[in-house]
């Protein structure tokens, strides 16, 4: 190999030269999008005046906070039921939950608003996200309304729809559903339609070569492609909705947010705490069951 | 009788498919040669409206297939089967769903979402995959079968259609000798048990010989050959694939061309339980 050289050979000459031009210019654009990037992050640091000094001086009052609505809890009394006339003894923690069951009630209720409004809106999305997908779209018109529609859907947050609905329909869980079902109807739709753009197209071109029509394609030429990444990708919005139903609660659209407002505006600054441990336990339970789902599904789909 | 009438299809750039004018009797078994590229699949494409001609127009039993729209291209596809190189099986559903779906155009909106098919209808796709050897795989996933056994299910759901004709779009070129046998053999004897016209694109001139009535000769989207393999002089086919020669001529060195026996011979009872033990020996 030695012996042979390639000074005078055009074509690598060629390609030497071709392959610096490549180089140089994508060494440009590297260059540019530093820039951009620390002109972005100069611009926020001064927007948000993220400076160290600030930061400094407000940590401390981080924990004096959180000094001031930890719950009065006395260790010899920690443990006392309710007394004799069935008041709880300040002190014990069945003084501090002594609101316990009504807490309960409000995050079973808070999961239940969470799974309804993931059903119906990725019933939706499922629905929406056939002509939402480029490649399946029958034609272009009923692919942009698709995607408008889905965009109106999940541009507007949670809370708004919530805030709205409940004026329209009433103070109650059945606002929060709705709420959360058309955002998840937007955000899972986008990204169902995502995963059907990946889809191969070879399965709906056998479809349509027996002579099924659009529904027939999408049923069993892209369906059984898709539906364990959309099994996955509802039972991560379910983690979500169970955040955000436990929040839109703070405009009167039900669940565990109802009773956080209350607390919050009341100054119970204890029972803030045990609302707030409540939530955090819950989504964090629900976290690791759909993760452990989530991963069995996918699991299956390696291994099949 | 099948009919291209000045059959046409231009792309931006370039015609794929120039004044093609064909017509093919019922039963025959077609092959359509050419190099790569010469509009051979653009041309079986045209023919079930997969893809749409830009001119020209074709005819079955004195219907204009080109004008057909909605439910009437629909049945034309079902009566008009495909099979593709890639045999484009939907991996996850199992084989015999596969098969199934040949019958998707007798199906009502309900009963296709549902996947609800009657018994009469797994019967005949059960003897339709036995009759390819595959019936033992009938309720394996379709992504677990090797390259052959997918063409065969994919045959196997083009018979279940009950085609009038059968395209098969370079059904051999991504199986290896063995199975590119089993294959062809399983094309013709559709051909001659059930009388289906098949037109089968092919790019080694060796298979189109030994399977074919009648060989058609496609050149950068001309036709420049129609007859008899007899007819197939070797300045003929030297001119059909004019640098591509070498290669279609070359016996044994591409995976797909295939010595076999003569044509004009249905197969017996023998010859098809011979496939059926390799597809087994396949599996």
């Amino acid at each position: 190999m030695a012996a042979m050289t390639y000074s005078g050979d055009d074509t690598v000459a060629e390609f030497e030269r071709h392959r610096a031009e490549l180089l140089r210019s994508k060494r440009a654009m590297t260059a540019l999008f530093v820039v951009l990037f620390l002109a972005a992050l100069a611009a926020s640091i001064y927007v948000s005046r993220f400076y160290p000094d600030r930061l400094a001086s407000g940590l401390p009052r981080i924990f004096e906070y959180f000094g001031t609505i930890m719950p009065n809890l006395e260790l010899d009394k920690l443990l006392l039921s309710r007394g004799d006339d069935g008041r709880a003894i300040p002190g014990s923690i069945a003084y501090w939950y002594s609101d316990f069951w009504t807490y309960i009630q409000l995050i079973v209720e808070t999961i239940f608003m969470a799974l309804t409004a993931t059903i119906i809106g990725a019933a939706a999305a499922f629905l929406l996200c056939f002509p939402a997908a480029r490649n399946l779209a029958p034609n272009s018109v009923i692919f942009l309304l698709s995607r408008r529609f889905m965009e109106i859907c999940r541009g507007v947050p949670e809370i708004l729809y919530a805030l709205v609905l409940v004026f329209a329909i009433g103070i109650g869980p059945l606002a929060g559903v709705v709420a959360i079902a058309i955002h998840t109807a937007g955000a899972l739709g986008k990204l169902f339609a995502e995963v059907n753009e990946n889809a191969s197209l070879r399965p709906v071109e056998g479809i349509r070569g027996v002579g099924g029509n659009w529904f027939e394609e999408m049923r069993y030429g892209v369906v059984p492609q898709v539906m364990p990444n959309f099994v996955s990708y509802t039972l991560l919005r379910f983690e979500i909705n169970v955040r955000a139903s436990s929040i839109v609660g703070f405009v009167g659209a039900g669940g565990i947010g109802t009773e956080l407002n209350r607390v919050i505006s009341l100054y119970s600054d204890d029972r803030v705490v045990a609302v707030l441990l409540l939530i955090v336990l819950t989504v964090t339970l629900i976290d690791l069951l759909s993760e452990r789902l989530r991963t069995h599904f996918i699991g299956k789909e390696h291994f099949a | 009788m099948l009919t291209t009438e000045k059959l046409t299809k231009n792309f931006k750039t370039r015609n794929a498919v120039s004044d093609v004018s064909l017509s093919i009797p019922q039963g025959q078994m077609v092959g359509v040669i050419g190099r790569s590229g010469a509009g051979k699949s653009t041309l079986l494409r045209m023919v079930n409206r997969l893809a749409e001609p830009t001119g020209g127009s074709i005819t079955f039993e004195g219907r204009d297939v080109t004008a057909l729209r909605g439910r009437a291209l629909l049945e034309w596809r079902a009566t008009c089967a495909m099979v593709f190189q890639q045999f484009n099986l939907v991996g996850r559903l199992d084989v015999l769903t596969n098969v199934l779906t040949g019958r998707l155009y007798h199906h009502g909106f309900v009963a296709s979402m549902l996947q609800l098919f009657t018994a009469s209808e797994r019967a005949f796709a059960i003897r339709a995959l036995d009759r390819l050897g595959m019936a033992h795989t009938a309720l394996q996933q379709a992504d677990t079968l090797s390259g052959g056994q997918m063409q065969r299910v994919a045959i196997a759901r083009a018979l279940v259609q009950e085609p009038r004709i059968l395209l098969a779009d370079e059904p051999i070129a991504s199986l290896d000798p063995l199975n590119a046998k089993v294959v062809m053999d399983a094309l013709r004897t559709i051909n001659r048990e059930d009388g289906i016209t098949v037109v089968c694109n092919l790019h080694t001139l060796d298979t189109a010989r030994s399977y074919c009535d009648r060989i058609i000769g496609l050149k950068d989207g001309v036709l420049v050959f129609d007859g008899t393999p007899e007819m197939l002089t070797q300045e003929m086919a030297r001119e059909i694939y004019g640098a591509e020669a070498d290669d279609a001529f070359a016996e044994g060195l591409t995976s797909t061309s295939l010595g076999g026996v003569p044509a004009k011979q249905r197969l017996t009872e023998r010859d098809l339980a011979k496939n059926a033990q390799l597809g087994l020996a396949a599996s």
